[in-house]
């Protein structure tokens, strides 16, 4: 039902491609993109690509997420790393991460670490400020009542910091996962041989639009899918949490 | 040299912030009680209530002066000190049995043990069949009554209570005020109990301190001469309405002073 | 003084970075000083080679952005006050939004050509998204009291969207506005670095196709400060137009 829009939108392109009054050198038709991806599928050609896509954002993400919340709350626990890190987030902040991608192609060369490596620290910022606050916002009666309850000072992070700060960082990780998906798509757009971001680049430099049109729905039905299948495992995790969506 | 009090706070002061913008909450506090004693405090708002009870849970150091358990100083929280908070401080991450079950599982517990001590304090506070439910799920009398119970099942020797009935409905306050009785006779503990309201200070507390208005000292300690039983009708006891009143007076003078 | 102690963590790092390219532990020319990468900033801004690509990226950037703002602003009050503007309207922007727009880029490249209609047409895209949701959730969740007092004081329907909604959906607009701001920056920048056409992608690319890290740099950290600036007086303008309006955080 929520999808019928979607629907009438993908109807309306069709109905136009079928009267005539779309040029295929304009848009191809939805059924030729549909035919287009049903053959991708089938010849397995897509696979490769998508693994490698896959292995490069997941790699990054896993790395910027993993550093991120440990940072995070170490910054709001540690002053010494709130001190030494606050200022240096500071200055990373404003920088549009894709752009850090040539420079990175000129330090770890053009093959996947370069880009791991820009997709990890363009998790990481989201990651490390959502960590941040949600650790430094922790009730101070929550602190308290689990250290008249035994926790000991050092437990505490573990036992109460993290899960209070767990809906924030749930949510900087959710900007994480569209993020990776960004630059992953930039420094394959820029360089690679492989990836579901080189195919779009190589299909629309040939003009075979169908293709293009094809990968581009593909990458876009994978990325809804991770964020709803991250929001049910949310849901199911953190059923504690009242979520306004 | 006379025995250590069991308690006893000798000399506190406590400030917050410094320069021009402190504020003094606490000022030259002496107070000794004795293992077993049931202590409530009155005073009007923002005497530093709570902050006493926080410098005997070992959350604050006071600035000034020390507090002694079985003479030694307090400094820092301990299992051995319960304490129920004014504002609802379960986890919200944790189920009820969950929270109930907390400070058994950080003492290390097993598992079977655990979840029958749980189901005793369950039955207790009577919560039985919201074992699975998040603090969210559950109204705001409900959520005190898990904080009680999760405060008494590790088993402290001093119970802390910060107007930990404020937020209930008048029937609801009378069966826990009940409860918390039956539990100091029975586990013989002492009790340290804050309350704005001064007919709870009589009906539970064996000895009553009245504070001051802001900074807080202590304006006077009554100790109750007679007993109220279990489910007694205190309202029809003279005793009980005398001292009542006294103490109204008493707190009335100092909600005065502290609108001045 | 407190400046300097706050920013001490970061003087290091460049000491350190100084003194290890200065060294010769690592090949300046991948890893130049940090002296060098001002000087070549300092350059680039003196000599004028970098003001017709800052130019073109903050044209860019802020014309799409302010395209976006035209068409999502009405828009997404549209959808908050209206049953069949929500219906066909909601479901297809919260689909889109996490979605990689910058994935068009070739499509937008065949349509709009190499140059800057191809780029001011993907930002407008994908500014869009923030500033319609952000205004919708906004004017959807405005307390009914504010139109009924203003209803009852003869408000019409219309002039209600500009006398009544858009003044209390302000601040979600704005909000959605300054992710929008980014979003501008760096979909310029990535369309400019992937299919060139002028612009300060365009010259780092081509820096780095040259093997000038010292003028990749420079680039970057002029991008950087674009989209810090643009940043701060959206914040400052915010400052400004809700003043009136309680923020809580
Ligand atoms: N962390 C703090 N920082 C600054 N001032 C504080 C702090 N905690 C308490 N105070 C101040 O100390 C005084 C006593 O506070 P406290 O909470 O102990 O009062 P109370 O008697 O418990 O009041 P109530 O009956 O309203 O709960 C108040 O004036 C309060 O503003
Ligand atoms: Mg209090």
């Amino acid at each position: 039902m929520k999808m019928l829009p979607l629907a009438l939108l993908v109807g309306a392109w069709q109905a136009a491609a079928s009267a005539g009054l779309l040029p295929a050198s304009v848009l191809p038709s939805f059924w030729e993109v549909a035919a287009s991806l049903g053959g991708m599928l089938r010849s397995g050609e897509i696979l490769p690509h998508t693994a490698a896509s896959f292995g490069r954002a997941g790699a990054g993400f896993a790395l910027g997420v993993a550093g991120g919340v440990v940072l995070g709350l170490l910054m709001a626990r540690v002053r010494a790393v709130e001190r030494a890190i606050e200022p240096i987030l500071l200055l990373i902040y404003p920088v549009p991460k894709p752009a850090l991608i040539p420079l990175f192609m000129v330090w770890l060369g053009i093959g996947d670490f370069s880009k791991i490596a820009v997709i990890a620290l363009a998790c990481l910022v989201p990651v490390v400020i959502a960590a941040y606050n949600g650790a430094r916002s922790v009730d101070d009666m929550l602190i308290w009542s689990a250290r008249a309850r035994g926790t000991a000072q050092g437990r505490l992070l573990w036992r109460v910091v993290l899960p209070s700060a767990l809906p924030q960082i749930a949510a900087g990780v959710r900007t994480a996962i569209a993020v990776a998906i960004i630059v992953l798509v930039s420094s394959e757009f820029i360089s690679a041989e492989t990836g579901l971001g080189y195919l779009i680049f190589s299909y629309g430099g040939v003009g075979a639009d169908d293709a293009m049109l094809a990968v581009v729905i593909y990458l876009a039905v994978l990325g809804y899918a991770l964020d709803r299948a991250y929001l049910a495992g949310l849901r199911r995790l953190m059923s504690w949490h009242a979520f306004a969506h | 040299m006379a025995a250590a009090a069991y308690l006893e706070m000798r000399g506190v002061a406590m400030r917050f912030g410094d320069g021009a913008q402190a504020v003094s909450a606490l000022d030259s506090i002496d107070l000794s009680i004795a293992e077993h004693e049931f202590v409530t405090i009155v005073g009007p708002s923002g005497c530093g209530k709570s902050t006493l009870l926080y410098l005997v849970g070992g959350f604050l150091r006071p600035t000034a002066g020390g507090v002694y358990l079985r003479g030694r100083g307090i400094d820092k929280p301990g299992p051995d000190r319960g304490i129920v908070f004014q504002r609802y401080s379960l986890f919200p991450w944790l189920t009820v049995r969950k929270n109930i079950g907390y400070g058994l599982e950080e003492k290390g517990v097993a598992r079977v043990e655990r979840d029958r001590i749980v189901g005793e304090y369950v039955r207790l506070v009577h919560l039985e069949g919201f074992e699975d439910r998040y603090p969210r799920e559950l109204s705001g009398g409900m959520q005190q009554r898990v904080a009680l119970a999760q405060t008494l099942a590790c088993q402290p020797d001093i119970l802390l209570m910060d107007e930990p009935f404020g937020a209930l409905d008048a029937q609801t306050r009378r069966i826990l005020q009940d409860e918390v009785r039956r539990i100091w006779r029975r586990d013989t503990k002492t009790v340290l109990f804050v309350t704005h309201d001064v007919e709870e200070a009589v009906a539970l507390g064996t000895r009553i301190v009245v504070m001051s208005a802001r900074p807080g000292r202590i304006k006077e300690v009554v100790t109750r001469g007679f007993d109220v039983a279990d489910g007694e009708e205190f309202e029809a006891n003279p005793a009980f309405a005398a001292l009542k009143l006294h103490i109204w007076r008493s707190v009335k003078e100092e909600v005065k002073a502290a609108r001045g | 003084m407190r400046l300097l102690i706050r920013l001490g963590p970061v003087a290091l790092i460049v000491l350190a970075w100084e003194l290890v390219a200065r060294v010769g532990w690592v090949n300046p020319n991948v890893f130049p000083p940090v002296t060098d990468i001002v000087a070549r900033w300092l350059t680039v801004f003196l000599d004028g080679r970098i003001y017709a690509p800052l130019w073109e990226t903050l044209w860019r950037a802020l014309a799409g952005l302010a395209a976006a703002i035209a068409v999502g602003v009405p828009l997404g009050l549209l959808m908050g006050r209206t049953r069949w503007a929500e219906w066909f309207f909601a479901p297809l922007f919260s689909f889109g939004f996490p979605l990689p727009k910058i994935a068009l880029i070739p499509l937008y490249v065949h349509w709009f050509g190499l140059f800057s209609l191809s780029k001011v047409m993907l930002i407008f895209t994908d500014c869009l998204f923030p500033i319609v949701l952000f205004t919708y959730h906004g004017a959807r969740g405005l307390s009914p009291v504010y139109l009924w007092s203003a209803q009852s004081r003869g408000t019409g329907r219309l002039r209600m969207f500009w006398r009544v909604v858009l003044p209390l959906s302000l601040a979600s607009i704005y909000d959605g506005i300054q992710v929008a701001v980014v979003v501008a920056v760096l979909v310029a920048v990535v369309s400019e670095m992937v299919s060139g056409g002028g612009g300060l992608g365009e010259l780092m690319i081509r820096a780095y196709r040259f093997g000038d890290v010292r003028t990749a740099f420079a680039a970057l950290v002029t991008i950087s400060l674009i989209g810090y600036f643009l940043y701060r007086i959206a914040q400052w303008l915010r400052g400004i137009l809700l003043h009136w309006h309680v923020t809580e955080a």
